[in-house]
């Protein structure tokens, strides 16, 4: 467990399925959600109770998925960093919170800043990449505020609720952290 | 003046096994592969089989993969149409010409616009996604010929001969294959898709009643 001022941050465990669920609204995708495909998942409650348990073979260690939690001892959101199975120089920071005006918070910052600690100190990865969709607008701020930079932006790629999405790529190189 | 090319796209097949290998296995055509390239030749055996081995019972399949054939030469290349998302009607489109001899000239892009068709005429897609490295400045140049648009640049991507390069990542959208289409059409004529596989179910017709 990692306190800081504003955050603390855990492995995340089977009961913090409930919590995870919430995420995948409809109403509001993540590109930090989609599977390969660009196309939104609706797992049960079950399934992220074995994916959070580590019970299903293949998929994230539970170690790497993390809840964050406010100074209270509330999950106010998730984190993680994926990395490729085929190119293992670079991983992909997922911070998905609740709120979008978290965000713009001090807890997102220093959440953010973990991330980067990991990466680019205990791991010394070449690169970090994160992606947002169109609709990401508090993600992406946060990344541009922690060096992030564009790379690019793929048109149409998903359709939900009757239209396109974008998504954005972002990348954060050591010196720029 | 019409482009001339005898190339068709099919369906690939479990006996083209033997001939995917080959071109995997090639160090000049393992550069351009996304993935460890330290892969053993078992281990390319078994990802191939596992791609050609796919149900072709499913009506609704995640992968799709086509050998460009040709009558004089035989299989010189694979298309391979994966993630392919029937919610989005999009996949992302990996190009390999495993022949030396065609893997530049006009016959690449012709075989590259053939797959264009199936992914928009047959399959009715409404976007195409390429990845494709910085130093494969063959591949990259025809999506820009085709009226791809560069959408991504991913930078010092990926590691190769110990150093970084970038990755480019280009996407293609449905009134930009017609726009491609409306330029070329008279350059392709007697070359479309339909004309294509109607040519070729007369040749087989013409070899099945030969005695």
């Amino acid at each position: 467990m990692i306190t800081g001022a504003h955050s603390i941050i855990r492995t995340a465990e089977a009961d913090d399925a409930a919590f995870l669920r919430r995420l995948y609204d409809p109403d509001r995708p993540r590109a930090a959600l989609l599977d390969r495909r660009r196309e939104p998942l609706t797992p049960t409650l079950d399934e992220l109770r074995e994916v959070l348990g580590g019970r299903t073979k293949g998929r994230q260690a539970p170690s790497e998925f993390l809840a964050v939690e406010d100074t209270t001892g509330s999950v106010v959101g998730f984190c993680t960093m994926r990395t490729s199975k085929q190119e293992r120089n670079y991983a992909q920071f997922v911070l998905m919170l609740f709120e979008e005006d978290a965000y713009d918070s001090p807890l997102a910052e220093e959440t953010l800043a973990f991330l980067k600690f990991r990466a680019f100190q205990e791991l010394k990865l070449n690169k970090a990449t994160a992606h947002c969709l169109d609709c990401e607008s508090g993600f992406r701020n946060l990344l541009v505020r922690n060096g992030f930079e564009s790379d690019g932006v793929q048109r149409e790629v998903l359709f939900t609720r009757g239209r396109w999405h974008n998504v954005e790529s972002m990348t954060l190189f050591p010196d720029k952290a | 003046m019409a482009l001339k090319s005898k190339l068709f796209i099919r369906r690939a097949e479990r006996e083209d096994l033997d001939i995917v290998v080959s071109w995997m296995q090639d160090p000049d055509f393992a550069r351009f592969l996304y993935g460890d390239p330290a892969r053993s030749p078992k281990r390319i055996r078994e990802q191939i089989v596992a791609m050609l081995g796919r149900s072709a019972g499913n009506t609704a399949p995640s992968a799709v993969y086509l050998i460009i054939d040709s009558p004089d030469d035989g299989p010189i290349g694979l298309v391979s149409l994966q993630n392919l998302s029937w919610r989005n009607r999009s996949c992302s489109v990996d190009f390999y010409v495993g022949s030396k001899k065609h893997r530049s000239g006009i016959s690449t892009a012709i075989a590259y616009y053939r797959a264009l068709e199936f992914c928009f005429d047959e399959l009715n897609l409404h976007r195409i996604t390429a990845y494709i490295y910085a130093f494969n400045t063959a591949s990259w140049r025809i999506m820009e010929l085709s009226g791809a648009v560069r959408e991504m640049t991913l930078r010092d991507h990926v590691s190769r001969d110990g150093r970084f390069y970038d990755m480019y990542a280009y996407g293609m959208l449905r009134p930009e294959f017609e726009t491609l289409r409306d330029k070329n059409s008279h350059r392709l004529e007697g070359k479309s898709l339909a004309e294509m596989v109607a040519n070729q179910q007369q040749d087989s017709s013409q070899t099945e009643s030969t005695p």
